[in-house]
């Protein structure tokens, strides 16, 4: 029916892109740039290393009691820039350094930080002509005059080194020079005696091109690089989003790590060119010490890796020090197309630290609510508002757990957002009051591209106001998208935010409920007919800021305001629910985010797992995939088993391109049917444990999803693995990936660690003597998720699965005891209203279980907090129990003393304690009679 | 009686449980209904599986447990048995009596989730949810809704009586014409024979008569050019020796200059060039010469001169020329034809026959450049037809008797093959009529040959059973055909519930379009709504009474979206 339209919309953008016909192609690289085509990547990235021209004028040294500050000097050019380094609270230092009277003023990150970091005292230790050694707690900056470098130093040990290769360049803003031909060559050379940057002879300094498009770049070169080297680092992590491995791979042969958020149509596998985000923070981690740093740019950046595989080129820091033997080093070179050099480095010592750290400065994600952690169903699109009623009662009918549903571009009048389709989403309301009733939510999406139709009351809104970005020539910036032309709200201009809020109002978005939340897409900004899919460098946002200079932030600008339109919608009360596809550092304190456009192939089901743990690590631990894959059909066992992972990473929803088939579970066979349901009764089992564990990454930065590393640091064989993962310090997980698969390997970190088949119970022994882990063939067949649980740890379920997650929250518990090697094991759970904001005043309960010998206990970890619950204690399942036991004693106040019964299976060495019926909001003491 | 004879006593025993274990008491539920006392969630006919005084084995046998764990809220069988009344256990079910409705198992994770599932609000005892007890009313509305259904499946399975009447009456026509055609075949073909040997005898007479007159027309054509060759020469002779004045056997320029005949150029006077023309420049020229060279160039002028030639225009001649030799080209091209013809290859016929059919349906198909040179090549036949029977009126009366025999033998012949043909075909096509599934009792049959449209916001969709689906917008433009007639393809007990109409039109980068059309009971024939639920695979439902059975227990209406 509609599909003439939708195939128009998608020629025309295959037209406008210069896409070919045929969607299961992959990207069309030539639509994006390499380093080479960028100028100010190529001058940066032949700056020959060795050579930095900048020195610390040391005399002009002013030291406050949180920072120093000084003028440092190109000295092939003589700009000047101002030094400053402050020391921050949680073992972190910043590092900004920023031209001293620029001609205009240089962009500074705004909204990616949570708020401005708290700084810690510094003191000067040492000074002498040639450096100055500050200390702040057990770390040091020992900074160097000339050439300038900045050591950092943790707990006595060097840990990076800034601008140890002399890659530093800082291209000051200038005057365009008058076009002078008999001397341009001479000018150029000169530049070059000089070492000098190239700009002079690079054709693109000034003005630029790609494909049909031009940069009129008015304000000429402005690049920013720096080098950091990690001593000790084995590898480095983070700065996503790339479709590549969880460690980053040296990019000596290929081209830099990009960060500039773009559409990437039918992105391509194993490389690092860009995708819908960009968060500049990478880790670099060793057996010793984890270390972070946050590049704070938003201008287009990449980010070259050189590891110690590339020692050859680069000599190791350390080696030239001290001559001994080769230590692991990975250096990261980091260019930014304009802005300043805004670096902070979260000295760890240990994963978990550097996370934390991190999270101090960009926020962690609050605490999701309780539907949200839980399975999501959507579509390109549903048709109608009987076709969501129908594939709702579908789920019911096939007692399939369900939370929400979701409306993809379709449901708006003519792709304007805030809006119904009159025929097809005649009475929004009824319908998601329809969802409502059974527990369920609605989410709809808004994109930021606006139509220009002038019965649009947004259009009108904005174009009568002023609240769309400007092109180059000051008019309102035009470019193709869904709805045809469009316009981009600049979310940039305070009164922009205020009116765009506004717009999630009830009042204002008819159709729309409490129940109703948001997913922002196309937020890059993506634009059809813009060069590589997006928005031109040199339109202008609010305050003058070219486009250039805010690109990276304007996804995490669009959900910030959709947020505080959220949050002000229910006055407050209620958490809002957002999913977006740009994201930045700093995306993690308003919406969740998924890999974008995947495919429904076996690859793209594994890089589900690297692609989720590069987010995790960089803040963003709310990530997820399209399940069964956006493009193209899945076959009965991709979608099987990628239902299966999926239930086990943190946002789960299943996806699809319009033109693909439908693929509710029960549209294939009965027994995948079946198989897909215990998938999904798995996850809804696991729920409470999964909003722990969001509630303990929102208090202290801990990734959801962990890699193995983080709990096993010294580990050098976890360090690589990117196809398996912790959840918390609880779980490991390791997805089938392979088609037809009959065993998976899977790698048992932790000398002496005891890990138990979450479906047999089956104990597998990582024995104490050697200093790694232990790697196993674990058979699976297809009802198999290879999930264990580490020994030590408590695991808190609920095994009554109801038709939607916010149904469970008076149902009992039942907890996992999975002992270790001493017969002891810990854990907590996070109970809450599930919605609320209620929680930050103290209605909460967060336990703390501990099983010692014969007893476990719950206590309260925070003894102000109170929540009253009609959870309670169904079962205790202690798993690893070596002998029989027929009967417990439960006591707590309330309810005085019970005797229950206990049955214990040898074979399996399990303990399942009936019924204690204790209520969660009450501490208590179990006891093994 | 023994029955209600058993039940008592269980009551009664109940009763007495009671006193002595009042906390039984919260798991037993009162049916008003029956007043029958059993654990809360379990139906009448599983009542007797849970006696108060007795332990409790679970219904797989996997446990016995204390009857007093029986909805206790705690799952100890691994088949639920024990938890009929509570949302413990994983597996569960829960029956409500829905007293005024219909009795309703629910899976147990519906009981006390805040959302009432029961119209008696059973499944709520201990949940925040405020149900109200609404089974009378729906019961009510079901029972009116149910009667409704039945006097439509009534009234529809009697229209679907007449349907399978009128289908098994339309094979019954068929069949029959089927045979009367057969017989007619049979009579055509005989008649086909006949012609055939009366053609064949009439064209080997034509044949022969042919060729006696193409042999008589050669001697005579032979004769007649000797005879204007002689005729030729003796003109010359007689000219030769009138324009040779001097007599002396030699023609020379000044015999010719005097006379004005020669004067090409109308000059006035007979130049010395003119006259060297004639002479094929030479000065004088002998009789030998003359009749090779000199008559050919000055007879024209000698025509032309006696008025027998319009004008000098010498093209014109040569027109002339080309235009006799084209009439003997077509003289004897239409002998081949009609030789070829006489040979009657049977095939060669049926070729064009099959042509003809292959070309009709797509007239729109043609090149039309290709239409016009057929329509040169028509009028080019047709001039040469015409000279055909003008060159055959030459022929001699007898000849012209046998061809006119002939021709009459062939299209009588012509003329009887094609009605074996037309018989053929008709026959075929009853055949494929016969062969289609109509359904078990010819109920669809009337169906065929019938359309039925649907109008939704954007496009007019329009089925043709066992023909095919198609799609016009509303603004107009072509249909869209999103199928053919595929076959049926209802569950195996349920055959004719749903048709298939595929390879349809290709979507822009999709697949083929295709249809479903899942098939109602109705008391009229009617297409009730379309959607796409698959890009490209379009879902009808379809209204019609031939699906109408009285048996219909109406579950099957309530799945007819099955399959989205």
């Amino acid at each position: 029916m509609k599909k003439i339209r939708q195939c128009f919309g998608i020629v025309l953008w295959l037209i406008i892109v210069s896409l070919g016909c045929n969607p299961v192609q992959s990207v069309d690289r030539n639509n994006f740039k390499t380093c080479e085509q960028s100028s100010f990547c190529r001058r940066s990235r032949r700056v020959k290393p060795g050579q930095s021209p900048y020195q610390l004028h040391l005399n002009t040294l002013s030291v406050g009691s949180s920072s120093i500050s000084a003028e440092l000097v190109n000295y092939n050019n003589l700009a000047k820039f101002k030094f400053e380094l402050s020391a921050i609270k949680e073992e972190t230092f910043r590092m900004k350094i920023s031209e001293l009277s620029p001609i205009r003023p240089r962009y500074e990150v705004e909204s990616a930080l949570v708020s401005e970091p708290e700084l810690d005292t510094l003191k000067i230790i040492e000074q002498t002509a040639d450096h100055v050694t500050v200390q702040a707690g057990a770390n040091e900056a020992k900074v160097f005059a000339a050439p300038f470098r900045v050591d950092l130093y943790s707990h006595g040990q060097l840990v990076i080194s800034s601008n140890a290769r002399g890659l530093l360049k800082f291209e000051h803003y200038r005057k365009k020079p008058e076009p002078k031909a008999e001397e341009g060559a001479g000018a150029a050379e000169e530049a070059e005696a000089a070492g000098e940057e190239d700009i002079e002879a690079d054709p693109g300094a000034w003005e630029e091109n790609f494909k049909s498009h031009h940069d009129t770049k008015p304000y000429g070169p402005a690049a920013v690089a720096l080098d950091f080297s990690f001593v000790g680092a084995h590898h480095a992590y983070g700065i996503p989003e790339h479709a590549d491995s969880f460690a980053l791979k040296s990019t000596k042969n290929t081209d830099p790590y990009r960060l500039y958020n773009l559409d990437v149509f039918e992105y391509e596998l194993w490389n690092p060119m860009a995708l819908y985000g960009s968060v500049p923070f990478l880790i670099a981690h060793g057996p010793a010490r984890t270390v972070g740093v946050l590049w704070l740019n938003a201008a287009e950046t990449w980010v070259d890796i050189l590891s110690s595989g590339d020692q050859t080129v680069v000599s190791s820091i350390v080696n030239f020090v001290s001559g001994s033997d080769p230590t692991p080093q990975v250096d990261a070179h980091f260019i930014s197309e304009t802005g300043i050099i805004d670096v902070f480095f979260n000295l760890g010592p240990r994963p978990l630290d550097v996370f934390r750290q991190y999270t101090k400065l960009t926020g962690t994600a609050p605490l999701p609510q309780y539907f949200a952690i839980a399975y999501h169903q959507s579509r390109w699109n549903y048709n109608d508002q009987d076709d969501v009623r129908m594939v709702e009662s579908k789920f019911d009918e096939h007692d399939l757990p369900l939370d929400v549903m979701w409306l993809d571009i379709e449901h708006t009048d003519n792709k304007k957002y805030f809006t119904w389709d009159h025929l097809r989403f005649s009475q929004p309301t009824e319908m998601t009051q329809n969802l409502t009733a059974h527990g369920r939510k609605l989410v709809v999406i808004v994109d930021p591209h606006i139509k220009r139709d002038g019965s649009y009351f947004l259009h009108n809104d904005a174009e009568s106001n002023g609240y769309y970005v400007k092109n180059k020539e000051g008019r309102d910036f035009e470019g193709w998208c869904w709805p045809g032309s469009s316009s981009y709200l600049d979310f940039l201009n305070p009164a922009v935010q205020d009116y765009y809020a506004q717009r999630y109002s009830l009042d204002n978005f008819k159709g729309s409920t409490e129940d109703t939340y948001i997913w922002n897409d196309m937020n890059e900004p993506s634009v059809f007919s813009g060069p590589e899919v997006t928005m031109h460098k040199d339109c202008v946002h609010h305050g003058g800021w070219e486009h250039r200079e805010i690109h990276n932030i304007y996804a995490l600008l669009n959900t910030k305001v959709t947020f505080n339109g959220l949050f002000r919608r229910s006055e407050g009360k209620l958490r809002p629910f957002i999913l977006t596809r740009g994201h930045f550092a700093g995306s993690q304190r308003y919406a969740a985010v998924w890999t974008g456009d995947n495919a429904a192939d076996w690859a793209h089901l594994r890089i589900t797992v690297p692609m989720c743990l590069s987010l995790s690590v960089s803040g963003i631990s709310f990530c997820g995939a399209d399940v069964g894959g956006f493009f193209r059909s899945p076959d009965e066992e991709l979608i099987t088993r990628w239902y299966q992972a999926a239930a086990f990473q943190p946002f789960f929803r299943s996806h699809a391109h319009i033109d693909t088939k439908r693929r509710e579970p029960w549209l294939f066979g009965e027994e995948t049917l079946g198989v897909i349901r215990e998938a999904l009764r798995k996850r809804y089992s696991l729920l409470p444990l999964w909003y722990t564990l969001f509630r303990e990454h929102e208090l202290t930065g801990a990734p959801v999803m962990q890699p193995l590393w983080a709990q096993f640091p010294t580990e050098t064989d976890t360090f690589a693995i990117d196809d398996e993962y912790l959840l918390g310090d609880r779980l490991l997980v390791h997805p089938v990936t392979e088609a037809e698969a009959s065993s998976v390997t899977v790698y048992f970190p932790g000398p002496g660690q005891i890990w138990y088949d979450m479906d047999s119970y089956e104990a597998i022994h990582v024995s104490s003597k050697h200093s790694g882990g232990r790697t196993e063939q674990i058979p699976v067949n297809i009802r198999k998720v290879p999930v264990f649980q580490r020994g030590g740890t408590i695991v808190p379920k609920k095994e009554r699965i109801r038709r939607a997650a916010s149904l469970s929250l008076d149902d009992p518990f039942t907890l996992l005891v999975a002992l270790d090697v001493n017969g002891t094991a810990s854990g907590t759970v996070y109970i809450d209203d599930g919605r609320s904001y209620e929680y930050k005043q103290g209605k909460y309960l967060y336990l703390d279980l501990k099983f010692e010998g014969k007893t476990l206990t719950s206590r309260f970890i925070d003894k102000n907090s109170k929540f009253p619950t009609k959870a309670w204690l169904e079962r205790v399942v202690i798993i690893g129990w070596p002998s029989a036991v027929s009967k417990a004693r439960i006591e707590s106040k309330g309810m005085g003393t019970n005797v229950l019964e206990a049955s214990y299976n040898s074979a399996a060495h399990l303990l399942v304690v009936r019924k204690p019926a204790v209520s969660m909001a009450e501490e208590w003491t179990l006891s093994l009679l | 009686m023994l029955v209600i004879g058993r039940i008592g006593s269980f009551e009664r025993m109940f009763y007495n449980a009671h006193l002595v274990f009042s906390s039984l008491v919260v798991l037993l539920q009162v049916s008003h209904a029956s007043e029958i006392l059993r654990p809360r969630g379990v139906s009448i006919s599983k009542a007797s599986f849970y006696v108060p005084e007795r332990d409790f084995t679970c219904m797989d046998g996997s446990a016995t447990v204390p009857f007093i764990y029986v909805n206790d809220d705690y799952c100890d069988c691994e088949d639920g048995s024990d938890e009929p009344g509570t949302p413990a256990c994983p597996n569960g079910t829960f029956h409500c009596t829905n007293a005024g409705h219909k009795p309703l198992n629910i899976p147990s994770s519906r009981v006390n989730d805040g959302i009432c599932d029961c119209c008696d609000t059973s499944d709520e005892y201990a949940s925040q949810a405020s149900c109200v007890n609404n089974c009378n009313e729906l019961g009510r509305a079901a029972r009116a809704e149910a009667q409704k259904l039945a006097e439509l499946t009534k009234q529809g399975s009697e229209l679907r009586i007449q349907l399978s009447k009128k289908g098994k009456q339309i094979r019954q026509e068929k069949q029959e014409k089927l045979n009367q055609l057969e017989k007619d075949l049979g009579e055509a073909e005989r008649l086909k024979k006949e012609k055939e040997g009366l053609k064949i005898a009439a064209e080997d007479l034509e044949g022969s008569a042919l060729k006696q007159y193409q042999q008589e027309e050669e001697e005579r054509k032979q004769a007649q050019n000797e005879e204007e060759k002689r005729e030729n020469e003796q003109e010359a002779f007689e000219y030769f020796h009138k324009l040779d004045s001097n007599q002396d056997g030699k023609l020379q320029l000044s015999e010719l200059q005097v006379r004005q005949t020669f004067d090409s150029n109308r000059d006035g006077e007979v130049s010395d060039d003119e006259a060297k023309f004639l002479l094929n420049q030479q000065e004088e020229m002998s009789w030998e010469d003359f009749v090779i060279s000199g008559w050919p160039r000055m007879k024209p002028l000698l025509m032309l001169d006696k008025g027998l030639f319009q004008g000098p225009d010498s093209t014109h001649t040569a027109k002339q020329e080309g235009d006799n030799n084209q009439e003997k080209e077509h003289i004897s091209e239409g002998k081949e034809e009609e030789l070829d013809h006489s040979e009657d290859d049977e095939d060669e016929e049926e070729e064009e026959e099959e042509d003809d059919k292959l070309y009709e349906p797509h007239p729109e198909e043609e090149d039309p450049s290709a239409y016009e040179e057929d329509e040169e090549e028509g009028e080019t036949a047709n001039e040469a037809k015409g000279e055909v029977e003008e060159a055959a009126s030459k022929y001699d009366e007898e000849t012209q008797r046998l061809i006119n025999e002939a021709n009459q033998a062939r299209s009588e012949f012509e003329e009887a093959d094609r009605n074996v043909r037309d018989i053929q075909r008709e026959i075929q096509q009853i055949k494929d009529t016969l062969l289609k599934d109509y359904g078990s009792e010819e109920e669809f049959a009337p169906l065929d040959g019938e359309c039925f449209e649907f109008t939704d916001n954007e496009y007019i969709y329009k089925l043709c059973p066992f023909d095919q689906a198609t799609q016009r917008s509303k603004s107009g433009g072509a249909d869209t055909r999103l199928g053919s007639w595929s076959g049926w393809i209802g569950a195996d007990d349920d055959k004719y519930r749903t048709m298939l109409f595929d390879g349809g039109q290709s979507c822009w980068n999709g697949p083929q379009r295709s249809t479903k059309v899942k098939l109602l009971c109705g008391t009229e024939h009617a297409l009730k709504s379309v959607s796409e639920p698959n890009r490209c695979e379009y879902f009808f439902e379809f209204v019609t009474p031939a699906v109408c059975l009285q048996l219909d227990s109406g579950d099957k209406q309530d799945n007819i979206k099955d399959e989205l």
